[in-house]
């Protein structure tokens, strides 16, 4: 063999690139960049697709100044539970430092995908006049912009392939943002404003080629004929593989898309509050579904019925139609997700909300589907036990991480106890992503997480008994995972302080609303901390913090 | 809410009383009855500014179960839509004999509710979280709810009040 690695000149750059182009993950191309100079710098020039899954644990200008020839990004801003307003509204985010840098080093950049970030309008008319050959915006779960922002979109972008701007909270100030797509708009593929009141029907007869539509608030009974000529423009979207929308149709309406039902692989109705009997009609033509978003009205009834026809269905997600426990109880229990369990047997992601289950229905289901890569229940009323036996719900949790060898996301609720996170702990080789809330006895349930699960990213906590042992404990395997968020726990100040001193190349963010603007230096050690973010990082201390936050060095 | 160092603290064996049985159910109780007290006192203790937010930041404040922005929003305008209903209460105020009643289902929050009243009543109603001291003719907003029970108005989702409240009053702030 050669001495040193000179091998790696028996062959020009170009076909290591193309070597490289092979790499399926990110992981190991970055493998490959720390085993000589000369591939980590063929490496960084043939990378073109990047995924910062924190904003903040980058320099932008680091990121850029790496990887010269970027074409597709994917950057995430807030902890997921920001999603259910458990971060305070300025906490960051922010887009701005990104797109600069990415309009000054990736003038070629085709595609960017946000996820809860902070964009302004700025943000947007830099990306449309800066990227000349932009194809792809996604800007989900984000805020801080306009319609105005999306106009200057529309009209600059000529190019643009997919548009998806689902779950964003967006200010309408610009009308007919629309009407500044080209007349002629052949390349849109993906048109995704679940999120907006629009008028699409102008819009859907210049993209006949449409695959993917999501559509904005819908309600049938204040605009009957304009429902009727959007079911028709839809019909005339031959490709059309994926629907979503506000659905508010009466069942009058509803067959006029059984015509497009069948072509579809991912239906969105978790904003349609269609009843049992209809949505079952509905998706009875659906027999090539892979992917189902419904609400919590389709019953256990419903759900049988699907289990019966959408054999290739892989992703289920079922929300409540009445969190708050209000109305009448819906028929919706255990049933259903067994059901679904055994008759779909290529299902493998499960997002489901109920009132009641059983440790035996969580064994039956993690018995049929072993296969099973997300699982995440939820029982909405904290603390609910095995509503037969009365028993915590540790056996049936246990059942589902023993069987799903592929586990990569588990939300877990009911009531548990410290057992269920030893199971976790030991069994869960692949878990990437835990999110818990009101569950645990004390510091053993964190210490068995942190001290297992080898393959842990981001771990999710509220509201339970978890204190600073466990977090000193295991400080090291923090920086081996991306985020650690922890609310309403029994962590204090003095731990933090402890772990930030310890740990370099953590930031240590204690939010603390309640002392908002509070000199830090002054708190005392055993303050309780309100909010706690731990994040690993190679940027230091973010400079944009909130008067609420206070990173610990 | 937050502070839960009063729960039992368990060793990492816990196998000689094993938490199936009733010790489960004590530990579910005494939690349970920890969240109830700590809402209790953080009513009583109005001017330590516990939580220093706005009415309507506190309808959101326990955020579960985990629905995003989008579907609670679109739930919330669905109930109110759908209502051809109404919800009439009694409202009086302290001091006077006289009451009136009040729609509770044409409003949509707290916000609402506390503009209407202070038209019909002609007083400010302050929310009792603020550190100020409350003037001299400032009043609170308090209701029954259905086990008999006077509370402080604003602390629970908004949904969840209306389907325990039976009817407000309106109490002079130093009283709270």
């Amino acid at each position: 063999m050669v001495g040193g690695f000179r091998w790696a000149a028996m062959f020009p750059d170009e076909v290591w690139e193309h070597v490289f182009s092979f790499l399926p993950a990110d992981a190991d191309r970055n493998a490959a960049a720390l085993v000589c100079r000369a591939w980590y710098r063929i490496e960084r020039r043939s990378r073109w697709r990047v995924f910062v899954g924190n904003c903040y644990a980058v320099e932008p200008a680091a990121a850029v100044r790496r990887f010269p020839e970027v074409r597709a990004a994917a950057i995430k801003g807030k902890p997921h539970f920001a999603d259910f307003n458990l971060v305070p509204s300025d906490w960051g985010g922010g887009a701005e430092a990104w797109v600069e840098a990415m309009v000054e080093g990736w003038p070629h950049l085709e595609e960017l995908r946000l996820k809860r970030m902070v964009v302004s309008d700025d943000c947007l008319e830099l990306i449309a006049r800066c990227f000349k050959n932009f194809k792809v915006l996604s800007l989900v779960s984000c805020e801080g912009f306009s319609t105005a922002g999306l106009a200057a979109i529309a009209a600059n972008c000529r190019n643009l392939r997919e548009l998806d701007l689902h779950e964003n909270e967006v200010e309408d100030n610009c009308l007919h943002w629309m009407s500044h797509f080209p007349e002629s708009f052949a390349s849109l593929v993906t048109l995704n404003i679940a999120c907006l009141e629009e008028r699409l029907v102008g819009l859907l007869h210049r993209v006949p080629q449409l695959v993917d539509l999501g559509t904005g608030k819908f309600a049938a009974q204040h605009h009957p004929e304009l429902f009727s000529k959007l079911e028709s423009a839809i019909a005339g979207c031959k490709n059309l593989k994926s629907l979503s929308g506000f659905w508010e149709a009466g069942p009058t309406y509803l067959p006029a898309i059984y015509s497009v039902c069948e072509g579809l692989t991912s239906l969105n109705l978790s904003y349609a509050t269609i009843q049992g009997p209809e949505l079952i009609k509905l998706i009875s033509w659906c027999k090539n579904l892979q992917r189902l978003w419904v609400m919590d009205l389709i019953e256990d009834d419903g759900l049988i019925a699907v289990a019966a026809s959408c054999k290739l269905l892989q992703e289920l997600r079922v929300f409540p139609s009445d969190p708050y426990g209000a109305a009448q109880p819906i028929s919706l229990t255990e049933h259903g997700l067994v059901a679904i369990s055994a008759g779909c047997p290529m299902l493998h992601s499960v997002l489901y909300f109920c009132r009641q289950m059983t440790n035996a229905a969580l064994l039956t289901v993690a018995k049929n589907c072993p296969n099973f890569t997300c699982f995440r229940l939820c029982i909405m009323e904290p603390h609910t036990p095995d509503y037969i036996t009365r028993q915590p719900l540790d056996a049936g949790f246990s059942a589902i991480v023993e069987s799903c060898k592929h586990l990569r996301r588990l939300s877990l609720s009911g009531l548990l106890t410290d057992l269920v996170f030893k199971s976790i702990g030991a069994s869960a080789n692949c878990l990437e992503m835990l999110s818990v809330a009101f569950a645990g006895d004390g510091d053993a349930g964190l210490h068995y997480i942190l001290s297992g699960c080898k393959n842990l990213r981001k771990l999710e906590i509220r509201d339970c008994p978890f204190g600073d042992k466990p977090l000193l404990d295991n400080a090291a395997k923090l920086e081996t995972m991306r985020s650690l968020w922890m609310s309403s726990c029994s962590v204090t100040l003095g731990a933090c302080r402890q772990l930030a001193r310890k740990m370099p190349l953590l930031n240590v963010e204690v939010i603390n609303e309640r002392k908002r603007g509070l000199p830090l230096e002054l708190q005392p050690d055993n303050c309780p901390v309100e909010k706690l973010y731990i994040y690993r990082t190679v940027a230091g201390p973010r400079s944009d913090t909130p008067s609420c936050v206070w990173i610990l060095r | 809410m937050g502070d839960q160092s009063n729960s039992p603290s368990s060793s990492i064996d816990s196998s000689s009383s094993h938490p199936a049985l009733c010790s489960t159910s004590s530990i579910f109780q005494t939690r349970r009855d920890l969240l109830s007290t700590d809402l209790k006192l953080g009513l009583g203790l109005s001017t330590s500014a516990l939580h220093g937010c706005s009415s309507k930041e506190r309808e959101q404040l326990s955020h579960w179960p985990p629905i995003k922005p989008l579907l609670r929003s679109t739930l919330e305008e669905k109930v109110h839509r759908s209502h051809s209903k109404t919800f009439f209460v009694k409202v009086y105020m302290e001091g006077l004999p006289i009451g009136r009643k009040l729609d509770l289902f044409s409003h949509s929050g707290y916000d609402s509710l506390t503009r209407t009243l202070r038209r019909m009543f002609r007083t400010t109603i302050i929310c009792p979280d603020t550190s100020r001291v409350p003037p001299e003719k400032a009043h609170v907003l308090t209701y029954e709810d259905k086990e008999g029970d006077w509370m402080m108005v604003g602390d629970v989702p908004w949904e969840l009040f209306l389907r325990t409240v039976k009817r407000l009053k309106i109490t002079r702030a130093d009283k709270c």
